[in-house]
């Protein structure tokens, strides 16, 4: 029988398979996957972080989905929804990444069945925004039957389509027409931390209504007009406006984490809503970021479908993982190492523009892709971290892609992943590797890596009750509010999280 | 970097349906449309963007990769560097800030080409190639530095490629950043890191 650190390290997970998709390779030409590379193990989250909660999904269990919706749909105020009216269920390609997407499809459904059973509306729609590949829901329309369920209403839209201005408390910016084509809304979306370094967690369940929800004028504005530490206030200022208020009437959220989905929350209040998912994500997802922040060097290999910033590992995305070398969370950092307000701030000669713009995680010494789509402009990785796609056929995608022209400028393309590996083994002078194939509740990683990461975990906790306090209240939120939500959520052990101010 | 046009689209009119959609939202202005009529392309300016591969309804367009990539851009040494530094900073953007996160576009190269003479978005994306990647992220800083210049474009009819400008960090009232300086948002902290980009232009 293993003790000690080998008993914290497992045979590696398989992630899921790739699929067809106008935004990467076909699948037949992913001819091996980065967890059959040799000496690959996995890390169990939960062995590491035994308080973390157990998840209902994982295992796979539709079931557990739905009637974990049911229960949280039970508190919910819906006497604002009659008979007669339109009902937009809104929803974000986001939530279809989560373990393949059933968890949010399953909450979906049962929103729409729980409403028409308690309000008697019959004209309930489905309209679910993109980021910027801008068909990408219909292929999990397709997948799901979403079409089926909501009786031909399941809508894909795009920042491109028409508009609607909302006039908010700082000025107009403007929606998806089709998004509040209702009299009312649904906000369904989860609450994975995701875009860290855009959000930085502040309004985090906000981040829809200045995104997935919004055109392309909002989206620009977000990213070049209100600052790093500003750009969400375009979800809020949206939500408060009265013509989204008029509409309002509660949200519904898979709580994810880094092991899985968690339950579901739904309330009619957003900002208790809020203030709820900030204290799970910052323990949950803190803890990892914390964990992976410790690591001095590897190869990144990403092996997952969706584009290259988006693959995730322990929960945690690429592009976060490219900052880590700061504290994203902490908002005292005004700059993440990625984000487009950096991006935008080296010069010709990628140097930066002012001291404050941070370098990339140098413990990235190189990227593989193995499968990791398009659809999101990546040039920044292969401009400042040596990159190679694996496969002719997968660079070709990369090669037409219009946000991605000159991304195999930068790229170096090799014939197979064990030729990708062995370059990057030469080039990196390492052989701790860490893979970004969106396993759930593991890690897949060399045994290196996994060696020197368990002997990492107590600093890490350590590090996470001194820093948590600091992140809660530069969000403004105060030992008495967690009491409430304590009491609220019926969650006694928050109070742990009260002592710690 | 500059925007490579790599393929361009092709329409299939035995799907097409003529609903205009690709024609209300070139970014370019590639595609010519009357109502009841086919839509037609105009190569010179189609960069395949593919935003009308990814909106049309009837899934009548493709891209189709060019035998031989070319470039498109404005040669910002063809115009007087102070002009070009003046309306960047007039705009609120360091000259070499990138703009276009798909093209690379720089703020110097926006301000180029309405030195140069273009007047409306379509005119910068086609000197550019600026708003031709992804198509949405930077709409805000080409509208910002046209208004600079004294130019405030108005859509055309029945076209929705965009609507307008939005607000700004330097325009967030007084009361709006006192009610919410508790939630994290850090507008001040964030208006000196802009106000220390635009002073980094002294040294340009």
């Amino acid at each position: 029988m293993k003790s000690g650190k080998e008993a914290l390290i497992h045979p590696p997970i398989p992630p899921l398979p790739p699929i067809p998709s106008p935004y990467g390779v076909a699948p037949e030409y992913v001819k091996k996957r980065a967890y059959e590379l040799p000496n690959i193990v996995s890390i169990n989250i939960s062995e590491l972080f035994p308080w973390m909660p157990k998840p209902i999904y994982p295992p796979p269990d539709p079931k557990a989905i739905r009637e974990a919706t049911r229960k949280a749909l039970e508190k919910v105020d819906m006497s604002m929804i009659k008979p007669h009216h339109k009902v937009n269920i809104l929803g974000s390609h986001h939530g279809f990444t989560l373990l393949g997407g059933e968890p949010y499809a399953e909450m979906l459904k049962t929103i729409k069945d729980v409403v028409e059973e308690k309000t008697g509306a019959r004209d309930v729609r489905l309209v679910l925004g993109v980021g910027l590949r801008h068909r990408e829901n219909e292929i999990y329309i397709r997948r799901f039957k979403l079409d089926e369920y909501f009786n031909g209403k399941a809508f894909n839209v795009s920042p491109l389509d028409p508009g609607i201005p909302i006039e908010t408390e700082i000025g107009t910016f403007y929606g998806i027409r089709q998004i509040y084509d209702a009299d009312k809304i649904i906000h369904a979306h989860n609450s994975d931390v995701r875009e860290v370094h855009f959000h930085r967690h502040v309004d985090r369940a906000f981040k829809p209504f200045g995104m997935s929800y919004a055109r392309l004028e909002t989206r620009s504005a977000y990213h070049h007009n209100l600052g790093p530490r500003g750009s969400n206030f375009v979800a809020r200022a949206i939500f408060n406006s009265k013509f989204v208020q008029e509409k309002w009437t509660f949200a519904s959220f898979l709580r994810a984490s880094p092991i899985g989905i968690l339950g579901v929350y739904a309330d009619n209040n957003l900002d208790r809503l809020d203030k709820k998912l900030l204290i799970d994500n910052l323990r949950y997802y803190g803890a990892v970021m914390l964990l992976l922040s410790k690591i001095d060097e590897c190869i990144a290999v990403l092996d997952f479908r969706s584009p290259v910033p988006y693959v995730f590992a322990g929960g945690v995305i690429f592009a976060n993982f490219t900052g880590l070398n700061i504290d994203l969370f902490d908002l005292d950092n005004p700059l993440p190492p990625y984000t487009w307000y950096t991006e935008a701030y080296y010069d010709e000669f990628n140097r930066p523009i002012i001291p404050e713009v941070p370098p990339v995680n140098p413990a990235i010494k190189a990227i593989v892709i193995n499968y990791a789509w398009v659809g999101y402009p990546s040039v920044f990785w292969p401009k400042n971290i040596p990159t190679i796609i694996v496969g002719r056929k997968q660079a070709d995608v990369y090669k037409i892609d219009p946000q991605n022209a000159e991304f195999l400028k930068y790229a170096v393309i090799a014939e197979d992943l064990e030729a990708a590996m062995e370059f990057a083994y030469k080039i990196a002078k390492t052989d701790k590797v860490l893979i970004f194939d969106g396993v759930y509740g593991s890690i897949n990683m060399s045994k290196s890596l996994a060696e020197y990461l368990i002997e990492k975990v107590p600093e890490v906790e350590e590090e996470l009750k001194k820093r948590l306090p600091k992140w809660l209240k530069q969000r403004g939120l105060t030992a008495e509010e967690i009491r409430d939500l304590a009491k609220y959520y019926n969650e006694p052990e928050l109070e742990e999280i009260a002592k710690l101010f | 970097m500059v925007r490579l046009v790599v393929a361009q689209a092709e329409i299939d009119v035995s799907k097409c349906t003529k609903c205009g959609v690709c024609w209300s939202i070139c970014p370019t202005e590639a595609i010519k449309w009357e109502p009841g009529l086919y839509p037609e392309r105009d190569l010179q300016y189609c960069y395949g963007c593919s935003a009308c591969v990814d909106r049309c309804p009837a899934y009548a367009v493709t891209l189709k990769p060019l035998p031989e990539p070319r470039i498109v851009k404005t040669d910002v040494s063809k115009v007087d560097y102070k002009l070009v530094k003046d309306l960047c900073l007039k705009a609120g953007f360091h000259p070499k800030q990138v703009v276009c996160f798909c093209t690379g576009t720089r703020a110097e190269e926006i301000a180029a080409a309405i030195i140069l003479g273009a007047k409306t978005p379509e005119d910068v994306s086609r000197m550019t190639g600026a708003r031709t990647g992804c198509r949405v992220e930077c709409i805000q800083p080409i509208l910002r530095i046209l208004k600079a210049a004294g130019i405030e474009p108005k859509p055309k009819p029945g076209r929705h490629a965009w609507y307008g400008i939005t607000p700004l960090l330097f325009e967030i009232p007084r009361e709006v950043r006192e009610k919410y300086a508790k939630r994290g948002f850090y507008f001040d902290q964030d208006e000196q890191l802009f106000r220390k980009i635009l002073k980094a232009t002294e040294k340009v």
